[in-house]
């Protein structure tokens, strides 16, 4: 008996030093990782203390170190404001909706391009479909704004000569309404250009499994999902896990510029533009970094969750 | 294996000397800032010690212009941009003839901001043009970062001339002190408030009666019979006010909707809530009434701006109210009246419930505060060299440069008085040119002084013939300067700061107030506007809006007793 | 070429249709834009300028290119975008391989380390006090150093790198490359989509953003186009709170000038984002062309 646990501690002794040792051994590879992570460390985790603020009720003069501890207050504010159970609504909500039609968007418009043999054709798909990236939301929501009016709205005008409706609707001021104007045009900008990164990784896909497929007599279809789907399948794994660390990130600048009516606030107030409503433009420091922590809080148990998910399918980020 | 260890050595040397130099800094960082904010306090004391200048006693003058001087600028606002120092006209004069060179320190859109990273770091600008009694500007008075005018006032000449004793009672913060330099005060009324009317449809529809609320209602609804595409009542962006805060004067004498902006209602000394307020429900069902029918902008909570100037500039606007309508209007006046002489907009006398006295009906308020304000801060190595710049930019002297340019251009030599420009003939046959050079220094006008400069050019224009006068200047001596009400006494401090207990329930009333008005605007019938209002009210006190009344009608009161003097 | 079954061919011409509408309906916005661009903003506001400019001009842009401060703006962003987008791309690739390396002790470890940094954050003002604490404020490096590794990009990599085929890397062993010659004869040519996608997405940010100089930045020569830009749109917007100025002198002014706002903003737009539109069809090229397919046949 004795005998054994000696015989554990040696053990234990020798691997603390093999680990040192093959940790010499391998200096090539910590040297590929240690730089980065020490940048990551200045400039990610020094000014981490700041998260803090939102136990403080913080003045910005006085600085972090003297303004006094407050502990949970700013939680317990925000948990029992009159607006908590809407905002946490309409974040889900939001956040859902963009997760299950902005997500598998690219993925679709991706798997379409391949199918495209007209090179010129495709190139130019590409390339239009990519420029709203380029445009701020400011213009993005005017664009919107513009094709929804009731006077000399494109879409009004088109509804109403085909007879469907008698009277423009005033589209952005009808709550049932937003989600579907805000979900069309996150997919509108975002579509093309999120599409890269699965046209590169489709790229990577053998041509030889086309051809035998092609021998097998699959049609396109089947080898779309066969094939091509599969084949990127790492690539979607790894950005739905992170996708679902997002979902809490509703939006921001969208819902903010679109949803700019009152009326809609039933339906626009989320997490992001309620920080920024109560908390940024009011200065009010502290409490928008409570709700920020207790987002980013949330957001890392999602993570963890889709993590583990994902390492089930052999996939995982960590 | 050799190689291994000595790069190793390297590394761990590298990685002791990083983390040396981190710990080195942060701690720096730590104590640079308290040593920053003390050396700071210390500098600009020592530093008035060896200037000249300073180190004289109290009396002596600090004179613009002896010596150079030079000091940082910065605006708090997420759209202003401080031009160049020296690229305009006016500001090159003074660079010049006076010295004085002023660097911008810009908010790239980003005020809030930049502002609490340079107060975070005890980082400050030289001057700071923000808001009047700003949340801001508080903090900095509180922490002792501004430098008070006390001692400086009664030694400079034009700010104690201009501005009135009770505005400068005003303007003193809590401490008693004064630390803000107005702009564009005024001790009489200003402003555009009211309604346009598009004079060819007008004419068309045979130029009814447009006194009353009624007749109003009548003109609109013949408006929308007539004219398919015209929008008979534009109230400009809704979210704000405008058209629907200047319906709500129509409903009462002496009512401002200066109060409908403050959310509160002042009733026997008291603030009471806007929600309740029979006048404003009035208004409310009222502006239901044709928002149902259609007689008003249905995009009037989500247009923007180009939207509305798009209307108007196009002549699809019968009657447009808004608390600037004259803006656009003019500009469409020019357009329309270019192809059809009868075609243009005029300023409409304001519209009251029928059985109101319509003199005593007020559609717009002015501050005799003016609009915002410039604080000095201790940063400043010299703050008595600025305020007394700041006293010279706002006396005739500064205001000419800005307004007209340096001497010899629009303007020569002085009347008897020793501050009225003579105008050359050039001030009238340049129209263009001096349109340029106001619109340049447009964005450096910091401390306007509204009275000097509108007397002088009421004197000057009211010598020109009708034909040469202008269509802005002609209805505001017509008619909006005729019905703006001075609002000071609601207008100074009515807002708590945002982190305390009614600043926070102020917040919540805000969002509620714009919510529901939206709500009643597209309420169904008039009942309904009302039962929403209630719902409003309700919610409103829910959430804590008594504080709210409660620190308004308190700021309101101390406003009272300080322009009493006191 | 094998002749395509019905089923192949109708799905064929569903997806052109789609396609089509799909660049339709992004096309036509951006277009307009450009022609708003190009049209004068008095004409504009009068409504109906939809494919093609009404009244033709080129005062937006010459309002935009007035700035004598311009080109050096533009050197600053191209400067920042190159740099910034190499060395960035070079840095977190070369992490990722680390990363990739199964017998790399504290794998797991820096991988959670990374990850943290995705979603706290210290906020603006700890970060400020740091770059000023190591004087990186008003240098040009603030722009290159701090954003030099993204964890988002370090995963991709990661990613891509663990899809390539096993037995690259092993003959590189064979052939005497240690794990630095491996990433830099194997690894990274190999990885031509992923690197352009990357980089393109890297230059992207680079190039538009305009928060961190306007807090950083006082020093003019180092300020980039967009936050130049933005100066120029600011103090050309007369605001309803200045119109407390002459406004006999607003009104001739309004007569004068025939640019708007919203003319005016669709022509910086244009100047600030027209540049990233012309390098990225060269960028394309590697998205559609398989690199990796093609060398492992050689």
């Amino acid at each position: 008996m004795a005998q054994l646990t000696l015989n554990k501690d040696v053990v234990r002794k020798k691997k603390t030093k093999n680990t040192l040792v093959r940790f010499l051994k391998q200096w090539d590879i910590q040297l590929m990782v240690i730089p980065a992570l020490l940048v990551i460390f200045v400039f990610s985790y020094i000014p981490m203390y700041g998260v803090l603020t939102a136990f403080k009720n913080y003045n910005i003069i006085k600085g972090f170190m003297d303004s006094p501890w407050v502990g949970f207050k700013y939680f317990e504010q925000f948990f029992h404001s009159p607006d908590f159970s809407r905002v946490m609504r309409n974040t889900v909500i939001v956040s859902l909706l963009k997760f299950c039609i902005g997500f598998p968007a690219p993925i679709l418009l991706a798997l379409m391009l391949n199918e495209v043999k007209n090179m010129f054709f495709k190139r130019l798909v590409q390339t239009v479909s990519y420029l709203p990236y380029f445009l701020s939301w400011v213009i993005v929501a005017g664009f919107f704004g513009s094709m929804l009016a009731t006077d000399n709205g494109s879409i009004n005008i088109a509804l109403e000569k085909a007879n469907l409706i008698e009277d423009p609707i005033n589209f952005l001021s009808i709550p049932e309404y937003f989600w579907t104007i805000l979900i069309t045009a996150n997919v509108w900008k975002d579509i093309g250009f999120a599409s890269i990164v699965y046209l590169a990784a489709i790229a990577g896909v053998d041509p030889h499994m086309y051809e035998a497929a092609e021998m097998d007599g699959a049609s396109k279809f089947k080898q779309m999902f066969l094939i091509t789907l599969p084949s990127i399948m790492p690539v979607v794994i790894i950005f739905m896990i992170l996708a679902m660390g997002n979902l809490l990130n509703a939006g921001f600048e969208d819902i903010l510029l679109l949803g700019a009516n009152p009326l809609l606030r039933e339906v626009t107030d989320v997490l992001d533009t309620y920080v920024y409503r109560t908390g940024i433009q009011n200065g009010r420091y502290a409490y928008a970094t409570a709700i920020g922590l207790f987002k980013a809080v949330i957001s890392v148990g999602m993570l963890i969750m889709a993590n583990y998910l994902g390492r089930r399918s052999g996939n995982s980020l960590w | 294996m050799r190689s291994t260890k000595k790069a190793l050595l390297v590394s761990v040397a590298v990685l002791m000397i990083l983390s040396l130099v981190l710990a080195g800094c942060s701690g720096k960082n730590n104590n640079g800032g308290k040593e920053g904010a003390a050396g700071g306090s210390t500098s600009s004391a020592s530093g008035g010690d060896t200037s000249p200048s300073e180190s004289a006693p109290a009396a002596d003058i600090y004179e613009i212009g002896k010596e150079p001087l030079e000091f940082s600028f910065y605006g708090h606002y997420d759209w202003y941009s401080m031009p160049q120092w020296g690229e305009d006209v006016a500001s090159k004069w003074i660079k010049e003839n006076m010295k004085v060179n002023i660097k911008a320190i810009q908010s790239a859109n980003n005020a809030k901001q930049k502002l609490n990273t340079m107060m975070a770091s005890k980082d400050l600008p030289d001057v700071i043009w923000a808001d009047r009694h700003s949340a801001d500007i508080k903090l900095l008075i509180e922490s002792d970062m501004l430098v008070p005018f006390d001692d400086y006032i009664d030694k400079y000449p034009n700010l104690k001339k201009w501005l009135s004793t009770e505005a400068i009672n005003m303007l003193r913060s809590d401490d008693g002190k004064l630390y803000q330099f107005p702009n564009w005060y005024t001790n009489q009324p200003n402003g555009n408030a009211g309604y346009v009317i598009n004079k060819k449809i007008y004419k068309e529809l045979g130029s009814p009666k447009l006194e009353t609320t009624d007749d109003l209602y009548e003109y609109l609804k013949a408006v929308k019979a007539k004219y398919k595409d015209v929008v008979p009542f534009e109230p400009e962006l809704v979210i704000d006010g405008q058209g629907l805060d200047v319906l709500y004067t129509a409903f009462e004498e002496n009512a401002l909707n200066r109060w409908v902006g403050n959310r509160s209602i002042p009733k026997d000394g008291k603030m009471t809530s806007v929600f309740a307020d029979p006048t404003f429900r009035e208004s409310m069902q009222y502006a239901a009434k044709l928002f149902r029918e259609k007689l008003m902008t249905q995009d009037a909570l989500t247009q923007t701006r180009d939207q509305v100037k798009e209307k108007v500039l196009n002549g699809k606007v019968a009657v447009y109210a808004s608390s600037s309508p004259t803006d656009f209007a003019a500009e469409g006046d020019g357009i329309l009246s270019k192809t059809d002489p009868e075609a243009g907009y005029f300023v409409t006398w304001p519209i009251a419930k029928p059985g109101l006295d319509k003199n005593k009906i007020f559609p717009g308020t002015y501050s005799k505060l003016g609009w915002n304000v410039s604080v000095i801060t201790k940063a400043a190595k010299n703050p008595e060299a600025i305020f007394a710049f700041l006293d010279w930019y706002t006396g005739p002297e500064g205001q000419r440069i800005l307004m007209w340019g340096p001497e010899g251009g629009y303007w020569n030599g002085l009347e008897e008085d020793g501050i009225t420009p003579i105008f050359t003939e050039k001030y009238t046959s340049d129209k263009e040119g001096l349109a340029k050079l106001q619109a340049d220094s447009n964005n450096i006008f910091w401390n306007g002084n509204t009275v000097f400069l509108d007397t002088t050019k009421a004197k000057f224009e009211s010598t020109l013939p009708i034909e040469q006068q202008n269509w802005n200047t002609h209805y505001q001596y017509e008619v909006t300067w005729k019905t703006q009400a001075d609002a000071t006494e609601y207008s100074v401090n009515m807002l708590p700061s945002k982190d305390s207990d009614a600043g926070i329930a102020t917040q919540a009333v805000e969002d509620i107030f714009d919510e529901y008005r939206a709500k009643a605007l597209y309420a169904k019938n008039d009942e309904e506007v009302l039962k929403i209002l209630d719902e409003a009210n309700e919610k409103a006190f829910a959430v804590g809006y008594q504080k709210q009344l409660d620190y308004q009608t308190e700021a309101w009161q101390a406003n009272v007793k300080k322009m009493n003097g006191n | 070429m094998r002749r395509l079954g019905f089923g192949d061919r109708t799905m064929i011409i569903t997806i052109y249709i789609l396609l089509i509408l799909l660049a339709f309906s992004t096309f036509y916005p951006f277009w307009n834009a450009l022609v708003i661009s190009f049209n004068e903003g008095k004409d504009t506001a009068l409504g109906g300028v939809t494919f093609w400019p009404r009244a033709w001009t080129w005062e937006n842009y010459s309002t935009v290119f007035k700035n004598d401060k311009l080109v050096g703006a533009f050197t600053v962003t191209i400067l920042r975008t190159v740099v910034g987008t190499i060395t960035s791309i070079l840095a977190t690739s070369i992490l990722a391989y680390g990363m990739t390396k199964r017998e790399l002790i504290g794998r797991k470890f820096y991988m959670v380390v990374c990850i943290i940094t995705m979603y706290f954050g210290g906020g603006l003002i700890p970060t400020y006090l740091l770059i000023r604490g190591i004087g990186l404020d008003n240098s040009f490096w603030v722009y290159i150093i701090p954003s030099l590794i993204s964890v988002w990009n370090m995963i991709i990599f990661r990613t891509f790198f663990n899809g390539l085929p096993d037995g690259l890397q092993e003959s590189a062993k064979i052939d005497g490359c240690g794990n630095w010659g491996t990433y830099f004869r194997i690894v990274l040519p190999l990885s031509g989509p992923v690197i352009a996608t990357l980089a393109l997405f890297t230059a992207v940010y680079h190039w538009n953003e305009w928060f961190l100089p306007s807090i950083y930045i006082t020093n003019e020569k180092l300020i980039p186009i967009q936050t130049l830009l933005q100066q120029v749109l600011n103090t050309n917007v007369i605001t309803a709170n200045t119109s407390a100025l002459d406004t006999a002198s607003q009104a001739i002014l309004g007569r004068m000038q025939s640019i708007t706002s919203k003319s005016l903003s669709m022509a910086i737009m244009m100047v600030a984002t027209l540049p990233i539109i012309c390098v990225y069809p060269f960028l394309q090229r590697y998205f559609v062309k398989g690199v990796l397919v093609g060398s492992l046949k050689e």
